[in-house]
């Protein structure tokens, strides 16, 4: 069929170049025709309308038109235009638009050992349930949850209607399981000794403080060391930046000494959320109060 | 103004209105006819000189949270909803079958003559199951018949009973109060109503969905409502319990709803003992009390406190769980005792020795226990838990569960040489 767009605008060229006389038409069109056979007869039988001088023959449709014919373009566009209505109806068999195969289905047959995580079926939707010891993933798919047999069964007694698969320990396991029957199950773990002095909330053992740094003075200058472990709480120490005070690390844990605690922050507790959130606008204001002084006081001096 | 009160208002000052206003004719007739006692204003007046309210709050007319709070801890719940509270505290204390309301009254009327009719048929189906049972088998035509038609009289006499009650006001005011008396047929009925809309709904749900039904007992269909406190915190069916809380023995609620007195068994079990040799899951007792009596009104039960000497089999085990094993599931069942006989308690503490792997199926036919209640708590491993393990001397307190790691499956090349 004609693609009506890339062919119009050769003729819409040709157009140009015949306008200003027939006469001239004639002539060009056949030099054209006679290089270029393939644009084809529907340009000869309305160009030629008055020159008998071509070699091809004259189509049907060139004796049903008028020889009087107004313009090449107009008479193109009402025969050869293929409108999107149409278009968008689809070409019969039309498979070079089908998209490749998402390699769904079975991946483990009935029967076949699977080990956690073994991905057994794969689909578009719920075609298949997760029975005994299965999971769906977040696009269906089926995969194991045990490493045993595969089984697809149905269970009418939990669902009239749906397929699930299964895994069973046993090599000759049947599925399902009576509906009062106890519940086969596998621990899948091991038991390991474990110290339980790191369990959280025992009471932690005496542990060696570790060294600090301080600064010390001898004739070269001032060199920095570390304090050995026993001597960290010995009171002051002299610190790098000349000064003797105490290490941060033990400033940082006052609080703990002191036995301070802080309360455990509720989300519920709106009221003091609220409280707080005043007091910060509060603060702000005021600060914002004082900028607005300082600048209006540094104008007043200007 | 609490927020009762405002809401209340409106109503009750159309109420007032009405008395004081819009009947003066009718002003000082009505305090006289509807006034059995007192005014409740003149009453709380007496009193005010001797005592503040809110130093002896009353029960019946608290609004107040802080008072409300102030009497609960004193062991005193407040009766029925706060609106209700707010209203009586407000209105003048008129009887409530003399609220003179033309249509309210008449009703009234509809509903006695019912209840009259009802009475009547009680009483009527009374004699006939007298009759009955003066008839020999075989004037009744067999023993089979005579049990079946038996049973259904006293079905529909139960029905009679509870219908007869059913459509009254006070009543069900009363259950709505919580001072329902469970030993009538009529409260147990609207409590058994009210406990299968919802909570038991939960209860059932919960039973399933963690798979006591089939893992512990074959099927169970609750018919009495249990509440579980540890302490005086009561435990929702399947939460999660610290095991700090479950060291010492609950305390059940048990509500029944039918009439008479049942012996019972209650067994508490764990059903996921971690078997790392076996690579599943085994049973542990961790409670078994038989031939105990509950009825309607007789609710309340304390494993802690049963007598050890003709009821508890085996005492209360705190329950553990290993660091690292999957939550363990406790369920707390309650059989009836075949038609409500006691069992020889000597015998079956001579045989029920060890609690590992004793099954509540091996019990139910030994002792023929049909399961009547059911409830559920779990437990995992918490801070407390290495604590409680070491003192109740638990072997295994020093071993973690880890989780063993899967074998691969074979390697397989992609395109074996038969493809290619």
């Amino acid at each position: 069929m004609f693609q009506s767009r890339g062919v119009l605008a050769p003729f819409r060229a040709l157009e140009r170049a015949i306008a200003p006389s027939t006469l001239r038409v004639a002539s060009y069109s056949t030099s054209i025709l006679s290089s270029q056979r393939p644009i084809l007869s529907a340009i000869t039988a309305n160009s030629t309308t008055a020159s008998s001088s071509t070699t091809l023959p004259r189509t049907n449709t060139t004796r049903l038109l008028s020889p009087s014919t107004p313009s090449l373009l107009t008479f193109l566009t009402q025969q050869q235009v293929r409108h999107a209505s149409h278009a968008s109806q689809g070409t019969a068999n039309r498979h070079s638009r089908d998209p490749a195969g998402k390699r769904l289905g079975a991946k483990r047959s009935a029967g076949e050992y699977v080990v956690p995580g073994c991905i057994i079926f794969k689909q578009r939707g719920t075609k298949w349930w997760p029975g005994e010891n299965c999971g769906m993933g977040r696009d269906h798919t089926i995969y194991s949850e045990q490493s045993g047999y595969v089984r697809y069964y149905l269970d009418p007694e939990r669902h009239p209607k749906r397929k699930y698969i299964g895994v069973v320990f046993e090599k000759d396991g049947k599925l399902p399981t009576p509906r009062n029957a106890v519940t086969r199950r596998k621990l899948g773990r091991v038991a390991v000794r474990f110290d339980p002095a790191d369990l959280p909330n025992r009471q932690p053992q005496e542990q060696p403080q570790s060294a600090d740094l301080v600064a010390e003075i001898t004739e070269e200058g001032t060199t920095v060391g570390s304090v050995p472990a026993a001597a960290v709480d010995e009171g002051l120490q002299f610190r790098p930046g000349y000064m003797y005070r105490e290490a941060n690390w033990s400033i940082g844990r006052i609080a703990e000494r002191a036995g301070v605690t802080a309360d455990v922050h509720s989300r519920k507790n709106r009221w003091l959320a609220w409280r707080r959130r005043q007091a910060r606008r509060d603060r702000t204001a005021q600060m914002k109060s004082l900028k607005r002084q300082k600048k209006s006081g540094r104008k007043a001096k200007n | 103004m609490a927020h009762c009160e405002r809401a209340s208002k409106p109503l009750l000052q159309c109420l007032q209105k009405t008395y004081t206003k819009g009947l003066p004719g009718l002003q000082l007739q009505s305090t006289r006819a509807f006034q059995t006692t007192a005014l409740a204003r003149e009453e709380v007046q007496t009193e005010t000189k001797s005592q503040p309210f809110y130093r002896a709050p009353d029960p019946e007319l608290v609004t107040n949270p802080r008072l409300e709070r102030q009497l609960l801890r004193q062991g005193v719940a407040p009766v029925g909803s706060r609106r209700r509270r707010a209203a009586l505290s407000d209105s003048l204390n008129i009887p409530f079958e003399q609220l003179p309301y033309q249509c309210f009254q008449e009703a009234r009327k509809v509903l006695l003559a019912d209840r009259e009719e009802k009475l009547r048929d009680i009483t009527s189906m009374r004699e006939k199951i007298a009759r009955l049972e003066a008839l020999t088998t075989e004037q009744a035509g067999g023993e089979q018949v005579k049990k079946s038609k038996l049973r259904a009289m006293e079905l529909h006499l139960d029905y009679l009973k509870v219908q007869a009650d059913i459509n009254d006001p006070l009543v069900k005011r009363k259950f709505e109060d919580g001072q329902g008396d469970m030993s009538k047929p009529i409260y147990r009925f609207l409590a058994d109503r009210k406990w299968r809309e919802y909570r038991r709904k939960v209860l059932v749900q919960r039973i399933t969905q963690m798979k006591v039904v089939p893992d512990v007992v074959q099927s169970c269909d609750p018919t009495l409502d249990t509440k579980l406190y540890f302490g005086r915190r009561q435990i929702q069916p399947g939460e999660f319990v610290d095991s700090k809380a479950s060291t010492e023995a609950p305390k059940l609620d048990v509500q029944m709803f039918e009439g008479g007195e049942k012996l019972v068994t209650i067994a508490v079990v764990d059903s996921d003992v971690p078997n790392v040799e076996k690579d599943s899951f085994d049973y542990k007792m961790h409670y078994l009390a038989v031939n105990v009596p509950i009825s309607a009104v007789n609710t309340k039960v304390d494993l802690g406190q049963l007598p050890t000497d003709s009821q508890v089999v085996l005492p209360w085990v705190p329950p553990v769980a290993q660091k690292g094993s999957p939550y363990h599931r406790l369920s707390l069942l309650i059989f009836e005792q075949k038609e409500s006989q006691s069992l020889d308690f000597a015998a079956i503490k001579a045989k029920e020795k060890r609690r590992e792997n004793l099954h509540c199926r091996t019990l139910q036919d030994r002792y023929h226990l049909k399961p009547i209640g059911a409830f559920l708590f779990r437990t995992q491993w918490d801070d407390s838990m290495y604590e409680v393990m070491k003192s109740i001397g638990y072997p295994d307190a020093e071993m973690e569960l880890r989780r063993k790691r899967a074998e691969r499956l074979p390697y397989k090349r992609r395109n074996p040489a038969n493809m290619r």
